[in-house]
């Protein structure tokens, strides 16, 4: 800017106003040009043709262009020596702006074929007229180069805040879902609790009740005949019916009057201990009351172990939710892991199961939330495996750190998803709405984080992945 | 493993029983009665044993007639001296003879009446008035077995009122004997009640075909008359019989027959024609159409509007039809060999009194269809009565009617065991009750109808029939 | 015509089957049960019985069961002419909404029952599609009037057409 060449006072608008005025007042032609600008007034609306080009002597117009937004947008405002309606003028094409008096004064109005004229008639005001058109043209370029540099900064200011935005997204996602997670397990914690305590009743009756059953009987028939086939029948176990049908072949082989085919049946389920004692005191005692109290037994037998199953089962819940303490504690890992396989059995039936739990030291963690990172990799693996297959679950410990890895033999994990898996919001599942223990790999690797550890994935050699979680030995909590 | 089987057994003896015949010259009888003879004696064997079923055997019959002793047969081509072949259209009309043709009106009517529920319905209606008392609940549901059985198959009416009782039975205390006498009354109820019109069992059909064939025709109305008040009698004592056996405990059985009527135009139509073929053939007498005829009127109106399907042609009791005309068949060469002629004469018939032929004939029919088959005990007595009769060997008194009539309604007092009647296997069936108390009750019935037979062809029959 | 009607029994926890066994000990006179304790073996049973001439009248079947599940083998079963006409019932305690509406579909499951059930229950079950078995297969309805549903059995006789002998 500092670099002027040319005539100096050429350049300088207020110069070449002052000459214009004094212009304007020897030609009268020039003088009826002028209108006086009323403040408020709408000189020309966008899109509008334009008629007459305005040269500002006196007062303000401002530039405003309407947003397909129907936003109102004020582009420049225009002082003296300004033209309005420049471009559209040159252009002949509509004008791209609205043109409001800002500030009152007086502007000299042409149009096209006059200006032509005016400049042929007057040379005196072709010179002066041209360069403010080009100062005009040149501090347009100017103000238009500063809003380049200003767009590109404020762009650049305005991805950083939207990728700092994400990232808070991100993290209030994540949170979020701890939040939401916590909420669950202990929802769970108080269901569980209030389950556990529902179901603990009934079962120890049964318990009582199938223990009263065995005292009875031992009062009336000690050492009686009957009382043996009763004890035999207690120490039962179920055979499966391919066992069962051989079986039963045999004792239709053995007691060929028998064609009652739920008495071959009853008799099939017998060890050769209680068939013998069958041999021996047939005579004694009708077949049906032989078989019955060896039946007796046996059904005593199934309800302890039917509730035997139960009470663990209810047990291992309410360790798995750990409702009762839900803070860290000074405690063996390997508890939470068989916990947490408990709970899983149902889906864990048809898996071959390996498990090669070392000794290890106690330390101070939060059993319960370390329960959901074994939830979240056996329930995966599980998936992974389609339910059959073989899950080996290990632990080893050295002096500050224990390790705990699960492997499955399923496919493995693609590589490529490896550096993903533990990202939040990662699934290869189908978008259900499953309710599972789990909140996926996110929240363990958050977990294990909390306690100070780490997780990593690797497919193994022979197939199959392998999760390896390492947790710092701590004895303070 | 037995390489015979009891089947196998019943079979080879039947054959050769066929072929002794065959090598014996028997004094008095002709060479075609030991065709006869032979036919006879297989018949009576397999119908008897069953190794095959009953049906098969009957059109066995007919086949083993037509081929040796029609006219178009191998054996006789022409008459001889002693025996005028019938032409094979004899043997096999008999499908076409007129109770043949009333049976296939009765099934199809009782077809029709089940397939709309007529039967379900009026049973619901005519209960109605028996009130809550168990006795008269058992009463109501005797009358209303015996006079759908009248018209219906005694099986079909005693499927349909078990669905009755077995709700009842369900309800009732397993102690409380009126199980008993409930899951007895519908059986015996029906066994009785088809005694009470032709088309009511099919021995009725095999005493009227019989009679036929010797020019006497039992009118609809006239059988009727003739056994409904036997029916009645029966059925009564019946009841007392059960209530007195097997007498109730509770006060009161709760009834509550739900349905309703159909009411679309074929069910309407099927009511019209059940309840105007009813009429019709019960009134044979006045206006003196043959209940044969009108059997034709329900077939075709049926048939016509389609309530009456191809598969409800199918599916209709052909082998009851030729169990019957088998029977039928049977008889025409018997007696036309002169067989049942040389059977009879084979006993002096002339020294016993008609009153102990009643007895007699009577007593054999129940004991006999008390084992077997009603139908095939009346279809092998019935051609002993014709000869004895027409052969005149019987002395004065003896009615070719009056002791038809004993055999035919004699061989539905058989209840005794479950193998008696399909009705009574139905009732044993259900686990209701045992064979004992079925034989006991059947017993009582038995006698008690034996006695009444008697009484009625010594003294009510011959004033109907006179 | 020594055929009988079986009743098969898939269930692969054994002291679940043993009471389901125990349940149904009242139908065993008529109708011989056998059991199997995972879907190979059950369709192992299945050719043994149907080769040796007797039938499936129905099957009781759990879901959850080593290899192939309870709705597969049935499904199986429905496209297979043998055991078309064999009632089937699920017994589970968990089988899901997709995996019944899979088996109502494509097996034409006639029950389910869930667990736990209770003996009147289940009987009550067998009873019932034991009767409608025997309507819709069998000829000679009587012999079963005493362990099946006696009422329906005599009104399914009152409309087959039965006649004096």
């Amino acid at each position: 800017m500092t670099d002027r060449q040319g005539i100096s006072w050429l350049n300088d608008t207020g110069t070449i106003l002052n000459f214009i005025r004094k212009l304007i007042k020897d030609l009268p032609e020039l003088q009826e040009q002028l209108m006086d600008l009323n403040e408020g007034d709408l000189l020309f609306s966008q899109g509008d043709p334009l008629e007459h080009m305005y040269l500002v002597l006196e007062g303000n117009i401002t530039l405003t262009r309407t947003q397909p937004d129907e936003s109102e947008v004020k582009l420049i405002t225009l002082g003296p020596g300004s033209f309005a309606g420049l471009i559209a003028f040159t252009t002949g094409e509509p004008t791209l702006t609205s043109g409001r008096i800002s500030q009152k004064g007086q502007a000299l109005k042409m149009r096209p074929q006059q200006f032509e004229q005016y400049l042929n008639d007057h040379p005196r005001l072709k010179h002066p007229l041209q360069q403010l058109m080009l100062n005009n043209m040149i501090q347009r370029y100017k103000s238009n180069l500063r809003l380049q540099t200003r767009t590109h900064l404020l762009s650049k200011e305005l991805n950083k805040e939207r990728n700092d935005l994400k990232k808070a997204y991100a993290q209030l996602e994540e949170t979020h879902q701890m939040l939401v997670h916590q909420e669950k397990m202990a929802t769970l914690g108080e269901l569980v609790s209030g389950f556990a305590h529902e179901v603990n009743n009934p079962a120890s009756a049964l318990m009582r009740a199938a223990e009263n059953l065995v005292e009875i009987y031992s009062k009336f028939e000690s050492s009686h005949y009957s009382y043996k086939l009763f004890r035999l029948g207690l120490q039962s176990t179920p055979v499966d019916s391919n066992t069962q049908r051989n079986r039963m072949l045999m004792i239709e082989k053995r007691y060929p009057w028998i064609h009652d085919r739920s008495s071959v049946r009853k008799l099939a389920h017998m060890s050769d201990e209680a068939l013998d004692l069958i041999d021996a005191n047939q005579k004694k005692g009708e077949m049906d009351a032989l078989i019955n109290h060896y039946e007796a037994g046996k059904m005593i037998h199934n309800i302890r172990i039917a509730s035997q199953r139960i009470a663990n089962l209810v047990k291992s819940l309410k360790s798995y939710s750990r409702q009762d303490q839900n803070k860290e504690e000074h405690a063996d890992i390997r508890e939470g892991i068989q916990d947490t396989i408990l709970v899983l059995s149902n889906r864990l039936k048809f898996i071959e199961l390996d498990l090669k739990l070392r000794d290890i030291p106690k330390t101070c963690a939060n059993i319960g939330d370390l329960n959901q990172v074994w939830t979240n990799i056996i329930v995966n693996a599980c998936d992974a495996m389609k339910d059959q297959g073989k899950l080996t679950i290990s632990t080893e410990a050295t002096d500050d750190f224990i390790f705990v890895k699960i492997s499955d033999s399923g496919p493995g994990i693609p590589e490529h998803l490896i550096p993903k898996i533990f990202e939040p919001n990662f699934t290869t599942k189908n978008q259900g709405a499953e309710f599972g223990l789990g909140l996926g790999l996110a929240i363990s690797s958050e977990i294990v984080g909390q306690a100070g550890g780490e997780i990593e994935v690797t497919n193994k050699p022979g197939g199959g992945a392998q999760f390896s979680i390492s947790i710092p030995i701590q004895d303070d909590c | 493993m037995k390489i015979f089987s009891k089947n196998h057994v019943s079979i080879l003896i039947g054959i050769i029983g066929f072929i002794i015949p065959f090598f014996l010259s028997i004094p008095g009888l002709s060479e075609a009665g030991h065709v006869a003879l032979s036919i006879f004696i297989i018949a009576a064997i397999f119908w008897m044993f069953e190794p095959v079923p009953i049906y098969a055997t009957s059109i066995m019959v007919i086949l083993l007639q037509v081929f040796f002793l029609s006219k178009q047969g191998v054996l006789f081509p022409e008459a001889t001296a002693e025996y005028t072949p019938n032409g094979y259209t004899d043997f096999i009309g008999t499908l076409a003879n007129p109770i043949i043709i009333l049976f296939l009106g009765g099934f199809v009517l009782a077809d029709a009446a089940v397939k709309y529920d007529l039967d379900k319905n009026l049973t619901r209606i005519l209960l109605k008035p028996f009130g809550s008392k168990p006795k008269f609940i058992i009463l109501g549901l005797m009358v209303v077995t015996g006079l759908l059985s009248a018209f219906m198959s005694n099986t079909a009416t005693t499927a349909m009122m078990m669905t009755v009782i077995l709700p009842i039975i369900a309800k009732t205390e397993v102690s409380d004997p009126l199980r008993i006498g409930l899951a007895l009354s519908i059986p015996f109820a029906a066994n009785i009640g088809g005694i009470a019109t032709p088309i009511g069992t099919p021995p009725n059909a095999v005493v009227i075909g019989a009679l036929s064939n010797q020019g006497i025709d039992i009118a609809f109305t006239e059988w009727m008359i003739l056994a409904v008040p036997l029916v009645i009698v029966v059925l009564f004592v019946t009841w007392l019989v059960l209530l007195w056996m097997f007498k109730p405990e509770t006060d009161s059985i709760p009834m509550d027959l739900k349905g309703t009527f159909q009411k679309n135009s074929s069910a309407i139509l099927v009511y019209l024609v059940f309840g105007a073929t009813v009429i019709l053939w019960v009134t044979e007498s006045l206006h003196g159409i043959g209940s044969s005829i009108i059997a034709l009127i329900p077939v075709t109106i049926l048939a016509l509007t389609g309530i009456l399907d191809k598969d409800g042609i199918r599916q209709l009791p052909w082998e009851v039809l030729w169990l019957v005309a088998g029977g039928i068949s049977l008889g025409i060469s018997m007696e036309g060999t002169g067989l049942a002629e040389w059977i009879i004469t084979n006993i002096e018939w002339s020294i016993f009194s008609p009153i102990f032929m009643i007895i007699i004939f009577s007593l054999v029919a129940i004991v006999m269809s008390n084992f077997l088959s009603n139908t095939v005990s009346a279809t092998l007595l019935i051609p002993l009565a014709v000869s004895l009769a027409t052969s005149g060997v019987a002395g004065e008194g003896f009615s070719l009617v009056l002791i038809s009539l004993v055999i035919g309604v004699s061989a539905s007092l058989a209840m005794m065991l479950p193998i008696s009647t399909p009705p009574n296997a139905i009732a044993i069936s259900t686990g209701t009750l045992k064979t004992k108390h079925m034989t006991r009750a059947g017993l009582v019935i038995g006698l008690f109808g034996l006695i009444m037979v008697t009484l009625y062809a010594l003294f009510y029959w011959p004033l109907i029939l006179n | 015509m020594d055929h009988k009607i079986y009743i098969l029994i898939v269930e692969d926890e054994l002291e679940v089957m043993d009471a389901l066994v125990k349940d149904l000990e009242n139908f065993e006179a008529f109708f011989p049960v056998e059991t199997a304790n995972d879907t190979r073996e059950a369709q192992e049973v299945i050719d043994y019985i149907i080769d040796h001439g007797h039938r499936i009248g129905l099957i009781l079947c759990d879901h959850v069961l080593p290899g192939k599940n309870g709705v597969d083998l049935l499904i199986d079963l429905q496209s297979n002419k043998d055991t078309i006409k064999t009632k089937k019932v699920l017994v589970t305690g968990q089988a899901g909404h997709e995996d019944t509406i899979l088996a109502i579909n494509k097996a034409k499951l006639d029950h389910y029952i869930s667990k736990p059930w209770t003996e009147k229950g289940l009987q009550e079950v067998v009873r019932n599609q034991l009767t409608d078995y025997v309507i819709e297969n069998e000829k000679n309805l009587l012999s079963y009037m005493q362990i099946l549903d006696a009422e329906k059995l005599s009104e399914a006789m009152r409309t087959k057409k039965m006649t004096d002998h």
